[in-house]
Formats: C-alpha cells, sequence, structure tokens
C-alpha cells in the first residue's frame, strides 16, 4: 500500500461550527492519507463528523462553519488555501465529485435530467450542446438507464429511487473526477437496489480508475466494497486500516462495540447489542479518550489524557491507550472472535 | 387534460352561480326594501297613493314583487271592465278575491281602491336573474309595427372607418362584430349581459352601462354618418341600437339611412372598470418590477445587511397603516410638484398617474417581497442546489438554473389572479386621489341600497376571483413539468 501514490491528504484537520454564538468543534485534529484507485470507508455513527471531514475536500462546508486548522493536500493543490467559491469551482465536480444520501431530492425538479448531466459537461468540458448531449446520453446507457434518448427530456419525477441514484452516479462522475465521494449513497435505497447501486459504482470505478471515499454507517456495505476503513468516533479517525484488520483484528474498543453490533453476528431471541450512553458533547472541550464514558474497558487514564495513534501494523491504526505497553491485555470481546466464521456462517446458513 | 379543464369550468360556474344566488336571496328577502328609497329624491315630494303607488311600482321594477293595479287586475281578468273598475261592485270583489286566492295580498289606497301585490320566492328571484342575464342578439330581435318590412339578416361589410365589420339588420345593435382603436380592439354586441338598472344611483341606466361607459365631458369628433352627412358629433356610431321607426326624428333621418340611430357618445374618460383597470394593471407590473429583483437580492444576501434593509422595509409598510403611508408619500410627492387630486389634471397629464400607481405599487411589493425571499431562501437549502454545487456550479448558474425556477412557481401561480383581480380597483386610494374607477362602487352600492348594482358586482368579482384561479393553474401546466392536469392521476 505504501508505495501507492497519495492522492489526498489530511493532517490535523479541525473543523469548527458557530452554532447561536457557541463554537462546536466537529472534527479533532483528524489526519488520513488517501491512496490512489483506493475505495475507502469512513464509518461511525451520526454526529461522529464522517459527512463534515469530507466536506473539507470540497469546500461545502455549511456557511457557520470553517476548516480552523490543518491542512488538506489534493494531487499538490493545497485545498485549505481556497478561499473564493470561484477556485473551488476548478475542483468541484471536475477533480472530486460527491453523491448524496438522497436521490430523490439530489435533483431538480423542474428540469430535465438531460439537462442536469448536460450543464456540468458544458461547464467543465467546454462542450457545446450537441455534444454534451450526446455525452450526456453515453454515460446515461453507462449507468444503467434503458433507452436514454427517449428518457434524456424526462423530469426526475419520471424515475424511480434507484434511476434517479444511477443519474446522480452519472452526474457526478460527467467530468471523470478522480475522487468520487459517496456520501451514504444507499441508504435512502431498498436492499436489492442497494446491491445494484454498488455494484455500479464498483463497476464503474474499474472502468474510470477513481478513488472511492464511502461514506456509511452500514458495515456490510463497507465489508462489500472498501478496500480501507476509517472508523470515526466524536470529530477522530479512532481506528484505521484494511478492511481485513478493522474486521477480523479491531483493536480500539469502539470498534469492537460497532461490530458487536452488527444485526448478522446476533443470535434469535436475545437482544441486539447497543453501545450504551451517548457520545460526548461537542461544545465542550473533550478531556482524555472521547469513548472512555461508553467504554467498559476504560482505563483511569482515558478519562485524562487523549491517546496517541498507535500503529499496529504498516497499515493499521488504532488510538486508544489499550496498545499502550503498559495497558493491561485485553482480550477481544467474544461477540466479535472468529467474526469470519460467524459471518461465514450467516451468508451460508442463509442459502441452506 | 381536456376533460380535467372542462370539469373546472363546469365547477367554477356552478361556483359562481351558487355565490351569486345565495347575494340576491340575501339582497331581496333579508333586507328591508323601503331602504331603497333612502337616497331616492323623487319619493321624498310624493305623499299618499301617489307615494304608495310609486313605492310599488319601483319594487317590482326592482324584481322584488308583482305589483298590480285595479285596472291591470280587471283587464286581465274581467269581461266587464267598467263595472270591475267600480269599487265595491260584485265584478270588482270577484276579482280581487281571484288575486287573494293566487296568493297575492290585498291592499287598499286611500280612496279606497284595492291592489294586489306578491312577493317573489327566493327560487323566483334566482330564476328571473337568471333568465334575464345573459341576452343574445338576433336578428328577429327588433319588433316594430311601423317598418314592417325591415330586412332581416347578417352582412359583413366597411364601417365608417373602413374596417370589416359584421352588421345585422333587424338586431338589438348594428355592429354585431366590430373593429377600433380602443382596448381590447375587437369588440361584440352579440352577446349582453342584463343584470337590470341601476337603483338609486343612476338611475335608470343598465348597471353594466354604468360601470363599463366612458365618463366625463363628451368628445366631439368629425363623423361621418351613414347618410353622408360629415358634421362635428360625439356619436359612437359602433353602438348605435335600433330605434323605433315611431320615435325617429328629423335630426336621426338627417344622419342616419335607417333605424340604428340610438348611440351612444365618446366620452373624454374611460369607464370605471377602465380606469381602475389601467391602475391595477401598472401598479402590478411595477410592484412585480420592484419586489422580484428585490426579493431575489434578499434571498442572495440572506443575513447580509442588504437582507436586514430589505426586511425593515417590509415591516415598515406592514407595521405603518396603509392609509397613512398613502398620504406620506403623497405629501412626499407634491413635494415634486405633483398633484394631490387625480382629476386636476385629470386623464391626459402623465402626472396624475404617477403618485396612485407609486403607491399602489408599493403597498403590494411588501408581501411579494416577503414571499419571493421565502420561496428563494427554502429553494437554497433544498438537496438539489448542494449537489449543483458540488457538480462545480458557480453560485449564479446555481441561482439561475436552478433555485429560480423553482422559487418562481408559487408566484407565477398567483399573477393572473393578481392581473385579472386589478380591475376591481383599491378603495382607499381611489378615494385619497379622487379616481372615478371601480374601487368605490360596491361600497357606495351597498351604502345606497343598490341591490342590482351590488349583485352585478358580486357576479363580476367572483367570476373573475374563480376563472383567475382557473387560468393560475392552467400556467402551471406549462411551467411546471410535474403538473400534470389529468382526472386519472398518478405518474410512476
Amino acid at each position: 500500500m505504501s508505495e501507492r501514490k497519495i492522492i489526498l491528504s489530511a493532517t490535523d484537520v479541525e473543523v469548527k461550527f458557530q452554532v447561536r454564538s457557541k463554537t462546536l468543534t466537529a472534527i479533532r485534529n483528524v489526519s488520513l492519507d488517501i491512496y490512489e484507485g483506493e475505495t475507502i470507508a469512513i464509518v461511525g455513527e451520526s454526529g461522529s463528523g464522517k459527512s463534515v471531514f469530507t466536506k473539507t475536500f470540497t469546500g461545502m462546508l455549511e456557511s457557520n462553519g470553517s476548516v480552523s486548522n490543518g491542512k488538506i493536500v489534493y494531487d499538490g493543490t493545497v485545498l485549505t488555501d481556497i478561499k473564493t467559491d470561484k477556485e473551488w469551482e476548478k475542483i468541484r465536480g471536475r477533480k472530486i465529485s460527491t453523491i448524496f444520501q438522497d436521490p430523490m431530492t439530489s435533483l431538480n425538479p423542474v428540469r430535465t435530467i438531460g439537462y442536469q448531466i448536460s450543464e456540468v459537461i458544458m461547464k467543465h468540458q467546454g462542450k457545446n450542446k450537441q455534444e454534451a448531449k450526446q455525452e450526456a446520453i453515453d454515460l446515461m446507457r453507462k449507468v444503467g438507464i434503458i433507452n436514454p434518448e427517449n428518457r434524456f427530456d424526462e423530469y426526475p419525477f419520471q424515475y424511480s429511487g434507484g434511476m434517479r441514484q444511477r443519474i446522480v452516479i452519472a452526474i457526478a462522475l460527467a467530468c471523470k473526477p478522480n475522487i468520487l465521494i459517496c456520501d451514504e449513497p444507499t441508504t435512502a435505497l431498498d436492499v436489492t437496489i442497494q446491491a445494484q447501486i454498488l455494484k455500479l459504482i464498483k463497476d464503474l470505478q474499474k472502468e474510470y480508475g477513481f478513488t472511492i471515499i464511502f461514506i456509511t454507517h452500514d458495515l456490510g456495505v463497507v465489508a462489500n466494497v472498501a478496500d480501507r476503513v476509517a472508523v470515526m468516533y466524536a470529530g477522530q479517525i479512532v481506528e484505521y486500516g484494511t478492511v481485513e484488520d478493522i474486521f477480523y483484528r479491531p483493536a480500539h474498543p469502539y470498534t469492537w462495540a460497532l461490530l458487536s453490533a452488527l444485526p448478522q453476528i446476533g443470535k434469535k431471541g436475545e437482544d441486539l447489542f447497543a453501545i450504551p450512553g451517548t457520545p460526548p458533547s461537542l461544545f465542550s472541550e473533550v478531556i482524555g479518550d472521547a469513548f472512555a464514558p461508553r467504554n467498559p474497558y476504560a482505563m483511569k487514564i482515558d478519562f485524562e489524557q487523549e491517546p496517541p495513534m498507535f500503529g499496529i501494523s504498516l497499515t493499521h491504526f488504532a488510538k486508544t491507550w489499550l496498545l499502550d505497553p503498559r495497558a493491561p491485555k485485553v482480550e477481544l470481546p467474544d461477540a466479535i472472535k472468529n467474526l469470519h466464521e460467524k459471518l461465514l456462517e450467516v451468508v451460508n446458513g442463509g442459502q441452506n | 387534460m381536456k376533460k380535467y379543464i372542462i370539469n373546472r369550468v363546469i365547477r367554477s360556474i356552478l361556483a359562481i352561480l351558487l355565490v351569486v344566488s345565495i347575494a340576491i336571496v340575501m339582497l331581496f328577502t333579508m333586507i328591508s326594501r323601503t331602504l331603497v328609497f333612502e337616497q331616492d329624491a323623487t319619493i321624498k315630494k310624493l305623499s299618499g297613493d301617489k307615494r304608495t303607488i310609486y313605492a310599488y311600482n319601483k319594487w317590482e321594477d326592482l324584481g322584488y314583487l308583482d305589483f298590480e293595479q285595479m285596472s291591470a287586475m280587471c283587464k286581465e281578468e274581467s269581461k266587464d271592465f267598467g263595472s270591475c273598475m267600480i269599487t265595491g261592485s260584485d265584478e270588482n270583489n270577484r276579482v280581487v278575491s281571484l288575486y287573494k286566492d293566487k296568493g297575492y295580498t290585498i291592499q287598499y289606497l286611500n280612496d279606497g281602491t284595492p291592489f294586489a301585490s306578491r312577493d317573489y320566492t327566493a327560487l323566483e328571484l334566482i330564476s328571473k336573474f337568471y333568465s334575464r342575464l345573459i341576452k343574445i342578439d338576433n336578428p328577429t330581435f327588433v319588433k316594430d309595427e311601423d317598418n314592417k318590412d325591415l330586412k332581416r339578416g347578417y352582412s359583413i361589410g366597411l364601417d365608417h372607418n373602413n374596417l370589416p365589420a359584421i352588421m345585422c339588420s333587424g338586431c338589438e345593435y348594428q355592429y354585431q362584430l366590430y373593429v377600433d382603436g380602443k382596448f381590447p380592439f375587437i369588440h361584440q354586441n352579440i352577446f349582453r349581459l342584463d343584470f337590470g338598472h341601476s337603483f338609486p344611483t343612476s338611475q335608470g341606466i343598465p348597471t353594466i352601462d354604468v360601470i363599463s361607459t366612458g365618463q366625463g365631458k363628451t368628445v366631439n369628433k368629425q363623423v361621418k354618418f351613414p347618410s353622408g352627412n360629415v358634421s362635428k358629433s360625439a356619436v359612437d356610431l359602433h353602438t348605435c341600437k335600433y330605434k323605433a321607426s315611431s320615435t325617429l326624428d328629423h335630426l336621426d333621418k338627417n344622419k342616419f339611412n335607417n333605424n340604428y340611430a340610438n348611440c351612444q357618445s365618446n366620452y373624454d374618460s374611460p369607464s370605471m372598470i377602465s380606469t381602475s383597470y389601467m391602475f391595477g394593471i401598472l401598479s402590478i407590473l411595477l410592484s412585480y418590477l420592484i419586489a422580484l429583483p428585490a426579493g431575489m437580492y434578499m434571498a442572495r444576501k440572506k443575513g447580509k445587511w442588504q437582507d436586514k434593509v430589505g426586511i425593515a422595509y417590509i415591516n415598515f409598510l406592514i407595521a405603518v397603516p396603509s392609509l397613512a403611508f398613502i398620504y406620506f408619500v403623497k405629501l412626499l410627492g407634491q413635494g415634486f410638484g405633483l398633484p394631490d387630486k387625480f382629476p386636476q389634471l385629470g386623464y391626459g397629464n402623465i402626472k396624475s398617474y404617477i403618485l396612485p400607481i407609486l403607491i399602489l405599487a408599493l403597498l403590494q411589493t411588501a408581501g411579494l417581497m416577503t414571499w419571493i425571499r421565502r420561496y428563494m431562501v427554502d429553494q437554497s437549502n433544498a438537496d438539489y442546489v448542494k449537489f449543483a454545487k458540488a457538480k462545480g456550479l458557480s453560485q449564479r448558474e446555481i441561482f439561475n438554473r436552478h433555485i429560480l425556477k423553482n422559487a418562481i412557481l408559487p408566484i407565477v401561480n398567483g399573477i393572473p389572479a393578481s392581473i385579472i383581480l386589478a380591475i376591481s380597483g383599491s378603495v382607499i386610494t381611489e378615494s385619497v386621489f379622487a379616481i372615478p374607477g371601480m374601487g368605490k362602487m360596491l361600497p357606495d352600492a351597498i351604502k345606497s341600497y343598490n341591490n342590482n348594482m351590488v349583485i352585478t358586482l358580486t357576479f363580476i368579482f367572483t367570476s373573475l376571483s374563480i376563472f383567475s384561479l382557473l387560468f393560475g393553474d392552467l400556467l402551471m401546466i406549462f411551467i411546471d413539468p410535474r403538473i400534470q392536469l389529468s382526472t386519472k392521476g398518478g405518474t410512476r
């Protein structure tokens, strides 16, 4: 992995929001390198800062928020130095595209599908209307729209949810971006359509070779699509590594808790595992490990001092005092021991 | 879609009929009928039997009741007119009791002569109104004993201005369809609405004419009459009605070569409807011209000082009573030498229009700006705007291509209504500037118990409101692709 080219690098990123004269620190010193052509999943519960973190890559933060510290570099361009929307327009859509959660509302209801695809092509590639239309139709075909010539002039309400998400993907890919940020692209879709859309994204990645940043709280989707996973909690990345690292050798108690909550490994008749408590308020400074109050393995130091990022292997890092040589040895929770076998069992059991 | 529109039109017409029927029944049954004489000068000069007979005759004219004097009863029911007319005779008593049996109330004049009257029931009131409401002119209209060989039929020809027109002989109006320089340029006399006569104000004139014919002084122009006679006259030849041969005088015969000599005049001022409509349309235009860009600009600068200035302006307009605002602007305007009353300079001078139109427009801007700003802000927070931004479109592009169309839709829906309803005029502004428009018509008509006028205006305003809503909805089909008017409903 390490010899691959880093396409986007975030260092010590801090994001603050002004909310009714109070300051909310949504992202706290997050560093992450993203490699060209990989699929990295960012997981975490609602409010953990997954979306906010990726919004800083395209300058899409809400107007009351800003990157207050740190540096984000994309392919030699320092994104954190960009001040005006004019400069961002060279990045957004052209280099880094985003697709959002809800395809139902991502498209303008009163403009034709064709218009919404070709306007990007015209804007970023400087093509004329006719060329843009041709390219848009090709794209529509590529994302699996049957009979695109006829559907070019239709409106979003004439498309189903899955079809609309295909169009959204077509628009995001219209300018062959290098990075595609998928902000929970399948959450609003039903399971069969979810699978189709994920497959489409993967197929397109193979063809175009773009990098995917996949934001989700669905670990099933992560296992399906990701090469690497970053786990976020309370505005920080608490653990990251390859999919195998995270699923089979998780090191952070929060990751353990997340995996324990997988519905697939729940036993019939028993309650599903739930993480007790709630995440900390980000309005005040978090002292120590943010997860400590909810962590059954928390030690005294967890409440006093923030843990550093410990390297477990070349690809696997976690931010927990448990990895400190002085910490007592803790076993993985029973629920997620041999997760691979358990998941296989579920899959096979399902087939029989 | 056709089916939908037909449905809507039918329902609209039913709604109009219902509203007007309710108004008729209320006016004629729930308000004391003696009140119609409140402002009638004639009745004050009369006393005794004359007064009674005058009142009943008027009530019959106005459609309250059926009034029969003894002579009429005798003519109708008795073969022996002479003995029938003797009060107290057997024949007289027979006829009177006959009318009593028919449901008439018998009353006696001071000299003991009986007379009969019968109030119309609600149903009769309504059916009488609608049966005479629409008049269709036709070649059999004229019934003139003295002109038996009148030709009857339509013809196409040129009028006195050498413009094509459809003319009719035997109809009430000579010109059935014609073109002239006055808005809306094509005019017709085929269908006419008859709402009865105005009373007690503008006595004896059809209510529809009161509001739709010109006002002010008559204007004399060189007119070439059908007889070839050219003279200075105020006559508008297009409006000529048939005049019975017995009433034609030598002046008429000098000018006209046929019986169509009962003409209306050209006036120097437009009618009440036209006046109000002109002010209304211009002020609406101006208010949209001001409010649309202002509201959009405020939305774009939401929360910044430009927005705050706009909100302060809106709050000012809403908080200050409109009368105070009108006088305020009027005072400002007088400082610039603008007249404080419309008739001072009159129709011919553009200065007369500036203040009223400006005030009417400004009064409307507050609401418009609020809505436009609100729709814009709503749309700016929509997901598709976020996605458009992620696509790399600039603020301006997002605004012009995406937000604008979505935000303008609900505004467009209301445009036909505001344009059409401009006809109803504005009460306050028109009063303050003494503009002879429609605004004061309805309150005045109600105050003077001018029932027919109230019904006329009710009918006109109701029809306009209902059909302007329909037009607003139909307009949406053309600009909002999501709306497909169909009775079947449902897309995928």
